[in-house]
């Protein structure tokens, strides 16, 4: 079917934009023509009103899941506590056995696994309890570990990762390129999209027609995984500016202000031929239709933590809980804790992090639940890559260094919680969380000073793949080599790592 | 602490030493006129359409007969085009072809060669693959017209059609496109280089303008004519001799903070008061140096190496966030600002051995028992040679499956990781060791016993000389000293003579200072002296920073090329407008206090200085647009809600002031627009307040509808409030896209 202009509007509901940054669009970088042709490549599904949102939760610098998710059992044929104690015990970076919040785990046959003790209740004061925490969710059911996450193009035994003839992700180990990676879901060629940002393109017109904001916000400023080829993301400050205020401009109100606001919108028509010009009008355009859909928003009454993560999730909340007026049916959130890169003194580091990420996301599930919505949220974690168990330094000080395979957490009234999911171990054992020997088959070093950095036994792309069926992605074959390029990769159960319907 | 009044007594008499010293210069050094040529792509006779063969063809067919054809993706065609000036050894990388399909989509098409025409004085062809090589859309389909174009120097030429796949389609020429036969080659060039090479010092106000914003923080009137008198290259002669810091702003001199601060200047006001009560916040936060930086940016006269120093501390990135003292951050500062016009040998060992970094990365805990990667791994990756193995040009190697080759591996970084181990902070013993502090002045130095004392391999590269570094056996502690300064040395050295160090720090150096996307031909001439600044010398920064600034595709009165230029970052796009409009206190009686950074409309652009989020710098210089494939680093802070921060500061400043307030800001900050107000009172019609902001603002490269339009909500203020009118007409400059990009 030929799609006219007229449709192309309706479809991508930029018609909500004011005229004049209609018409600038139609100049920007040759986009309109060019995001039309996309929209005649994006599923055309009779389209689904109800709502759901996906929250990615970056754990910037690298966390140490190794510290998150500890065995807190004697079992002798699997990694137990005295496994992993021997590893960082001497260095002073081995979380005590006492300390750790049991979690069971029915995929195991039951063992008992620890959360690291600052995922639980806080307790202030000596008595007050501000929330309970994650901990508690996942005895709830409602927050699942999938283990051994990592950039990978294709599944890699040590065999495998150790010969040249296989793949494997671009510059392992690096900070930016494994960022990159993760939020690009491509760890076999640099790509200039992200995969929420691609997710985007395919769903934008079936689902929002008509939506006054983009369908990804960003609360943590310019992100990769928020930008596709036609999607831009909303970017936004923190709870701490209300959202009616957050891009507005100040002082159109003052002697000339009508005339100066005219002038401001129309500067951004003119001059396009230079494309930072264009790339620069571009953004303001899409601040400037956001400010007016976002004048008449709701403040949420749950109390979150004042933290940086505690202040990005109030607002993702608010924007969910505007969800009516923005009239978007689908929604995907960016936000990020900081300062995992633990090189030094890991211990004090994680405690704060994991305190403050912990108490934010509980606050975040009280108030979807409040909100009647918990069930249609999920919230995901990802990050650079996980850290080396053997650890970098000793006594105070001690931290470790950048590794690969990282555990995530995934939390919503959908998830199926309370377990852990992946891909099995190659090794017979049944598990999927790395076996805790230095050298040995999960980990990709041999020789005298093996660090310990896992290689991953579920892609990104594969945790991203659950994460998209679930949020309504169509699941034809050439969607799904469109938005995840490698997921053919992974045969079999690709799609179905389990922790979502 | 120097008074602010003092200071500028001391600044008023630095100045007039500086005339004096300066007046027996009356003779400039000679700068040649900026401008290039802008090239003309050869059309067919009567039409827009490209005069093009393919590559077969080429020398074969007559140029005269040449009919409409269509051409294959993939396949080679030969291009035309004539009015440029070629400098000695600039061939095919200085050239860039893009072409736009009817869908408005931009490709590139990688040149392949360039040559004279034989026979046609001043014709060149061009050879271009008609492949995408940026692959963001994917190839594009050959089913219709597309227009061409043709970049060089930063300048854009006329936009002729092509046939790919087909010759027809909806594609629309470019209003007032002409045709550019052959035959009229001769008068178009004449017209061309009708340009008088007289004149006085430096008369391009356009690239004057262009040039403060690349070699300092921002134009200003004093400056801009002292440029004016003077030229380019005797500007930068005097800078690179200027005292530094500026006289009347030396570095803050605060003592290193102890275990436990002195109970009268620790921030706990209660039991003993601090004296003074602002004493934590000026002795042991960031705010000191925040301050000092700002000053130096808005008032200094060595604009040119404090200017180099930050573009230098967005490479070698410390931050705030982690290193939260003043003193260690002067420390660090220091060592960019020693070498900003010295040796990168000499800056590369100076970091390494800073307590500052040594803390950031973690080096000065590493050790042969525990080794820390995390300094050995960044200093390939972004200080010096980066991930990928570069030509001299800048560009990728590619291996014979078109990947790019990575540059080390996880080995690599192993090992230079153990030649780095055993190195500390000096807390005993330097001339700076205080006891129970922790010493960040002295470089760090070598705990023997903690030196790994094992064989290592550094990187092999084609040229590499010493790739090992045998083991230590049987050393004393004398010999351990010796054996680890060595093997430092020769890690470093094996760095710095690496092929991809030219190309990358000066793609780097380039990208802060004038372009975001270089050419290639721009980067390798830069790399060129970076490899050899002409006396056999690797590394001369000064050398480098000259051939930055005066390479000819930085200079020039208009920049055209839809690629050229740079987003401002916030840092510079404040302090631009700040020194434009004579920045002074919020009372207009004083200078500025320097302290713009907390407000929020400033912290909410995103950059604030010396509190980068993480070592990867405010924005990396691999940042790519989102929904384009156009590489703009400065974009990683512009987002919609950045945006709006961007325009609100415009408006803080235009319409309000930074108030002064007791303790934080003593002074204020605020900008003088009398001039423009005596201007906007002396012509009513605001076509003068319009020619002054286009002068000193957009280069002179306003556009008409650009001007008409402000020029409207200019008038729409009655003449009889002439410094409202001149608020508006510079929010509206000031915040347009047009200014936020500097080109």
């Amino acid at each position: 079917m030929k799609e006219t202009r007229r449709d192309f509007l309706k479809k991508t509901g930029t018609c909500a934009l004011g005229m004049a940054a209609m018409a600038t669009q139609m100049h920007h970088l040759g986009m309109m023509s060019a995001m039309a042709q996309k929209v005649i490549d994006a599923q055309t599904d009779s389209p689904d009103t109800t709502y759901k949102a996906l929250v990615l939760m970056f754990w910037q610098g690298g966390n140490d899941s190794n510290n998150m998710v500890i065995p807190n059992h004697s079992d002798a044929t699997i990694s137990n506590y005295a496994a992993y104690s021997a590893a960082r015990g001497t260095q002073g970076l081995a979380i005590p056995q006492a300390s750790l919040l049991p979690i069971s785990v029915p995929r195991l046959g039951g063992l008992t696994y620890g959360l690291h003790p600052n995922l639980g209740p806080l307790v202030q004061n000596g008595t007050t309890i501000v929330n309970n925490g994650i901990h508690e969710l996942y005895g709830l059911g409602k927050l699942g570990i999938v283990a051994n996450v990592g950039n990978l193009v294709r599944p890699l035994t040590k065999a495998q990762y150790q010969s040249s003839l296989f793949q494997k992700p671009y510059q392992l180990f690096s900070h930016s390129d494994q960022v990159t990676q993760s939020q690009t879901s491509i760890a076999s060629t640099q790509s200039f999209t992200g995969w929420g940002g691609r997710v985007s393109d395919k769903m934008t017109a079936s689902n929002n027609p008509g939506g006054l904001i983009p369908m990804i916000t960003s609360i943590a400023g310019a992100q990769l995984f928020t930008s596709g080829q036609t999607t831009l993301p909303l970017a936004i400050s923190d709870s701490n500016t209300p959202l009616a205020n957050v891009l507005n401009p100040a002082g159109f109100t003052n002697t000339g202000g009508p005339a100066r606001l005219t002038a401001f919108n129309s500067l951004r028509t003119q001059d396009l031929s230079s494309n930072y010009i264009a790339a620069a009008s571009h953004v303001t355009d899409l601040a400037m239709a956001a400010n007016t859909a976002l004048a008449t928003a709701l403040d949420v009454t749950t109390v979150f933590p004042t933290t940086s993560i505690g202040r990005q999730l109030k607002q993702v909340a608010r924007l969910i809980k505007d969800r009516t007026d923005l009239t978007v049916n689908r929604q995907i959130f960016y936000v990020q804790i900081g300062s995992f890169d633990t090189h030094t003194s890991q211990l004090p580091t994680q405690i704060s992090l994991y305190t403050q990420f912990s108490q934010a996301m509980r606050s975040f599930y009280d108030e979807l639940t409040l909100q009647g919505i918990q069930n249609d949220v999920t919230t995901f974690t990802l990050s650079d890559f996980g850290r080396t168990l053997n650890p970098a330094g000793s006594g105070a000080t001690v931290g470790t260094d950048h590794a690969w395979g990282n555990h995530m957490f995934a939390m919503g009234g959908s998830v199926l919680g309370g377990d852990v999911y992946g891909s099995q171990r190659p090794d017979g054992t049944g598990n999927y969380l790395p076996t805790l020997t230095l050298g040995g088959s999960d980990d990709t070093d041999t020789g005298t000073a093996p660090r310990g950095r896992w290689i991953p036994t579920t892609s990104v792309d594969q945790y991203a793949a659950t994460l998209s069926r679930w949020f309504g992605l169509a699941q034809d074959s050439t969607t799904l080599s469109q938005v995840f390029p490698n997921l053919a990769n992974f045969p079999g159960t690709f799609s179905q790592l389990g922790f979502l319907p | 602490m120097v008074s602010k009044m003092s200071r500028t007594l001391l600044r008023v008499v630095a100045a007039s030493l500086a005339v004096c010293a300066f007046s027996f210069l009356a003779f400039a050094q000679e700068d040649p006129d900026p401008n290039s040529p802008t090239p003309i792509l050869m059309s067919e006779n009567g039409s827009t359409r490209a005069l093009a063969v393919s590559s077969r063809e080429l020398g074969k067919a007559s140029l005269s007969r040449v009919s409409p054809r269509a051409f294959a993706l993939n396949s080679k065609v030969v291009f035309f085009v004539t009015n440029i000036d070629l400098m000695k050894g600039e061939g095919a990388n200085a050239f860039r072809i893009y072409i736009e399909d009817a869908k408005g989509r931009q490709y590139r098409f990688p040149v392949l060669s360039l040559e004279p025409v034989p026979g046609i004085d001043g014709l060149y062809s061009i050879v271009v693959r008609l492949k995408d090589d940026i692959g963001y859309w994917g190839p594009p389909t050959a089913d219709g017209d597309v227009l061409v174009s043709l970049t060089w120097r930063g300048l854009v030429s006329n936009r002729v059609k092509l046939g790919l796949g087909r010759v027809g389609g909806d594609i629309k020429d470019d209003q007032g496109a002409v045709p550019t036969p052959i035959g009229t080659m001769a008068e178009r060039l004449k017209a061309a280089r009708n340009i008088s090479p007289d004149y006085i010092g430096y008369r391009w106000s356009g690239d004057r303008s262009r040039f403060m914003e690349q070699a300092t923080f921002g134009p200003e009137s004093n400056l801009d004519n002292r440029i004016r008198r003077i030229g380019l290259k005797t500007w930068l002669a005097e800078q690179f001799q200027a005292q530094y810091p500026s006289v009347g702003n030396p570095y803050p001199n605060q003592p290193l903070k102890p275990g436990t601060p002195p109970a009268n200047c620790d921030n706990e006001q209660t039991i003993t008061p601090d004296v003074p009560v602002t004493c934590f916040r000026d002795t042991y936060t960031m705010y000191p140096i925040q301050q000092w930086n700002s000053y130096e940016q808005l008032y200094g006269s060595a604009q040119l190496r404090h200017r180099v120093a930050w573009a230098l501390s967005e490479m070698w990135v410390n931050s705030g966030v982690d290193i939260q003292q003043s003193r260690h951050m002067v420390e660090y500062h220091k060592i960019l600002s020693a070498n900003a016009f010295g040796n990168y040998r000499n800056l590369m060992k100076q970091m390494t051995l800073s307590p500052t970094m040594g803390d950031y990365l973690s080096m000065a805990f590493s050790t042969k028992n525990s080794p820390n990667e995390n300094y050995a791994r960044e200093i390939m990756q972004l200080f010096t040679v980066g991930l990928f193995m570069l030509n001299p040009d800048g560009t990728q190697q590619i291996d014979a499956s078109n990947n790019p080759i990575p540059t080390y591996d996880q080995n690599v970084v192993n090992n230079l990781t153990k030649v780095l181990t055993g190195w500390t902070l000096c807390n005993s013993g330097c001339p700076n060791s205080v006891s129970g502090t922790a010493n960040y002045i002295d470089p760090m130095v070598l705990v023997t016993g903690n030196h790994d004392l094992t064989a290592k391999t550094l990187l092999s590269y084609p040229g590499s000389t010493t790739t090992n570094i045998a083991a230590c056996t049987g050393c004393n502690t004398a010999a351990i000293t010796t054996y680890a300064n060595n093997s430092m040395d020769q890690a470093l050295d094996n760095i710095f003579n690496h092929p991809s160090l030219g190309p990358y720090v000066s793609k780097n150096l380039i990208q802060q200072m004038v372009t975001s996307d270089p050419t290639p031909a721009y980067v390798g001439r830069i790399a060129a002296v970076f490899n050899d600044n002409g006396f056999g010398v690797r590394g001369d920064m000064q050398a480098v920073v000259k051939a930055i600034l005066l390479d000819r595709e930085a200079r020039g009165d208009v920049k055209t090329d839809p690629n050229f230029g740079k987003l401002r970052e916030p840092v510079q796009l404040a302090t631009n407008i700040l020194r434009e409009f004579n920045v002074r206190s919020a009372s207009g009686l004083l200078q500025s206090d320097g302290v713009i950074f907390q407000r929020g409309e400033y912290t909410g652009m995103g950059q604030i200085p010396f509190r980068s989020p993480t070592v990867f710098n405010y924005y990396s210089p691999g940042y790519i647009i989102p929904g384009t494939s156009t590489l703009g680093p400065e974009f990683g802070l512009m987002t919609t809600g950045t945006t709006i921060q961007r325009a609100n500061f415009v408006n803080q400043m235009v319409f309000n002031n930074i108030a002064a307030a007791s303790p934080d800001r003593p002074n204020g900050t605020s900008l003088d627009l009398s001039d423009l107000q005596a201007i906007s009172t002396s012509d009513a019609s605001g076509n003068l307040l319009m020619d002054e902001l286009n002068r000193r603002m957009t280069h002179g490269t306003l556009s008409s509808q650009m001007r008409n339009t402000i020029l409207t909500a200019v008038t729409n203020i009655a003449a009889s409030s002439p410094l409202t009118r001149a608020q508006q007409a510079v929010y509206l400059v000031a915040t347009s896209s047009q200014y936020q990009v500097q080109r």
